[in-house]
């Protein structure tokens, strides 16, 4: 299928232009949705219609359009993009193209190309055929990177298959629905993502384990059922405390009550990882010997620690650098169809910054804040989940079997 | 109008222009000069200007552009033969006073043989020698609806082939040379017409001047003449016959210049 969107002004109603179009698209065999229609306010006025033309293919498309040039039809955005070529490492020339999460393609020598890579806030990068994001920090002297608008088209979120199970749950934030049936649609949407060959990723907050949810986030890393994970300083220290100490953040996760001197256990657990160089070699020392960095270790699947400025220690595998931690997160989301926010706030926005529109999000979340956060920063494919993570994850984990 | 000095047959770029017909030169300055005579006698006065010896079609000027009050919108002339007359007749109506305002550079349209007023709104047509698309920019150029017609036989490549307003009712038509919906346009917009059969279309009958209730005509048939004279026109016919070999009739060997468009 083949996509154009054209556009027809004059006083096309009154000379039956429009109607003419329309008439041709379909006598080709295309279809067309009218985009926006602008009637003339007076007699003298033009009018002005886009339209959506859909073609099955490329070469009946161009056709199609040719023979509707003649009615005064063109193609909106029909120019190429404009490049300009970076002078400086790291910074992007003026008036550069700012990119959404969205599916997009870019117009070079009259084809279009689709962005390899969504990410918002991004700068498109032209080399040959390939069109991708790049963050400003990352461009470098001589790449080609789009400035203006031209040439550039954005195509709108499409429901994909399967996904109106979620359409009665017109809000985003669901702090008054049913939660049973809501695990219950997650897990669903975790097997066909796994069934499919899909990557499942998991950004996990400190919350995780303290609610007591960290053993069963390690079994759903054991059973493959999370392939990537994300997390924090934080994170990583309470749940290797936990499994070490037997505390998360000093308390008790069996009796839940604060044990003596606990407020320094994490640092010792720290201190004791460092003294292994990395969680692997801890893990591999026996000094790990469960948890969910320990699954992460063992599997193996690949985890992303990114610090943070309050950091304690920090743990060897943390990024102490927050570009490069975002970075390193790029790397890891190749594949990626569906993504659980778990209690990270901050995490939980990095990634929303940097997966594609087409990543199915689910956030979960105590705080109705966080997921309004997730989606005031563009992240409008995130479910927001309100309810409370341990309850969650234990029952995400009996309906997944 | 512009006198045929230098007018010839040099070119072939419409159905009608064959090189190796020649133009009898003396002969088409004579049918100029009568046609002239025809139009000072309907009451018209006729304006002249120089002919240019690179520009043989320079004679057909109701392609300089379109008038309206005292704005000249210039043609921009699709084939390269041509496009040389666009600057000669600007600086015509610039040096008269005229507001020259231009098309954009990448639409084509051809004056006022691709565009005639009818009631309140510019009839005008696209396809082989304007664009439709040039139809919007006129529009806003002018400031008057234009309702936009596709000519779908080449022999008929102008609007002023196909159609001559008489005056706010009437009009001689050649349907069959619009497509349908243009045809539905015209049908809606033209409460009362004579329709032209093939060979009165064939003969330029529709590429006539009126001039009050005078109808200068290349051609006239009787049944078309009786017609004519029961509405209360005069027909004069005028041998353009020289002219015919390049596909001009009456209509184009002029440029109406009390045009105002919308009035």
């Amino acid at each position: 299928m083949a996509t154009e969107t054209i556009e027809v002004e004059g006083h096309i109603i009154d000379s039956l232009i429009l109607a003419k179009v329309l008439d041709t698209i379909l006598a080709s065999g295309a279809d067309y949705q009218i985009l926006d229609v602008a009637i003339g306010r007076t007699n003298t006025d033009t009018s002005r219609a886009v339209l959506q033309v859909d073609a099955i293919d490329d070469d009946a498309l161009n056709a199609l359009v040719e023979v509707l040039q003649v009615h005064g039809a063109n193609r909106v955005g029909s120019r190429d993009v404009a490049l300009v070529a970076c002078d400086q490492d790291g910074v992007l020339p003026a008036g550069f193209y700012s990119t959404t999460n969205l599916p997009t393609e870019v117009r070079v020598d009259g084809r279009w190309l689709p962005v390899v890579n969504p990410e918002m806030d991004c700068a498109l990068v032209v080399a040959g055929d390939i069109v991708r994001t790049v963050p400003m920090h990352r461009v470098t002297i001589g790449d080609l990177v789009v400035v203006g608008g031209d040439g550039v088209r954005v195509h709108a979120p499409s429901k994909r298959g399967g996904l109106n199970a979620f359409e009665f749950m017109n809000s985003e934030v669901s702090s008054e629905k049913p939660k049973a049936l809501l695990v219950a649609r997650v897990a669903e949407r975790l097997k066909e993502c796994r069934a499919r060959g899909g990557k499942i990723l998991a950004v996990c907050g400190p919350a995780v384990v303290h609610t007591g949810a960290a053993p069963d986030i390690a079994r759903l890393v054991r059973d493959g059922w999370i392939d990537v994970l994300f997390a924090g300083n934080g994170f990583a220290t309470h749940d290797i405390e936990s499994n070490v100490l037997g505390t998360s953040l000093g308390v008790s996760v069996d009796v839940g009550l604060p044990v003596e001197h606990g407020h320094s256990n994490h640092l010792r657990v720290i201190n004791e990882v460092r003294r292994w160089g990395s969680i692997e070699a801890a893990v591999q020392g026996e000094f790990i010997t469960g948890g969910v960095m320990y699954e992460c270790v063992k599997r193996p699947i690949p985890f992303v620690l990114g610090g943070s400025i309050r950091d304690d220690g920090p743990l060897p595998d943390v990024h102490r650098d927050v570009v490069a931690a975002a970075d390193a997160m790029r790397e890891s989301i190749a594949g990626v169809e569906v993504a659980l926010m778990l209690a990270s706030t901050l995490h939980g926005i990095a990634t929303g910054n940097i997966l594609p529109a087409g990543v199915e999000t689910f956030c979960v979340d105590i705080n109705h804040a966080v997921l309004t956060k997730l989606a005031d920063r563009g992240s409008h494919q995130a479910l927001g989940i309100v309810t409370d993570v341990g309850l969650f994850t234990r029952d995400l984990c009996t309906a997944l079997g | 109008m512009c006198p045929p000095k230098h007018f010839g047959v040099l070119y072939e770029i419409n159905p009608w222009m064959h090189r190796e017909v020649a133009v009898d030169v003396e002969r088409a300055h004579d049918q100029w000069e009568g046609l002239v005579t025809l139009l000072r006698d309907a009451g018209a006065e006729v304006e002249v200007i120089d002919p240019h010896p690179d520009w043989p079609d320079m004679v057909f000027t109701a392609n300089a552009g379109i008038v309206n009050g005292r704005q000249f919108v210039p043609s921009h002339f699709r084939n390269p033969e041509r496009q040389g007359e666009t600057p000669i007749f600007a600086a015509w109506f610039d040096e008269r006073e005229y507001a020259v305002d231009h098309l954009p550079d990448e639409l084509d349209h051809e004056g006022a043989g691709d565009a005639l007023p009818f009631g309140n709104v510019l009839v005008s047509g696209y396809r082989w020698r304007s664009d439709a698309a040039s139809h919007a920019v006129l529009s806003k150029l002018t400031n008057v609806a234009v309702r936009s017609v596709e000519l779908v036989d080449e022999r008929y490549y102008h609007l002023d082939i196909t159609f001559c307003p008489l005056d706010d009712r009437r009009a001689l038509v050649v349907p069959d040379a619009w497509d349908s919906y243009g045809q539905r346009v015209m049908r809606e917009l033209v409460p009362e017409a004579i329709v032209l059969d093939a060979d009165e279309a064939a003969m330029f009958s529709a590429n006539s001047v009126v001039v009050g209730t005078n109808v200068v005509m290349p051609s006239c048939s009787a049944r078309v003449g009786r017609q004519l004279e029961a509405w209360g026109f005069d027909v004069a016919v005028a041998d353009v016959g020289e002219f015919l070999k390049a596909g001009g009739g009456v209509r184009c060997l002029t440029l109406a210049l009390d045009v105002t468009l919308g009035a």
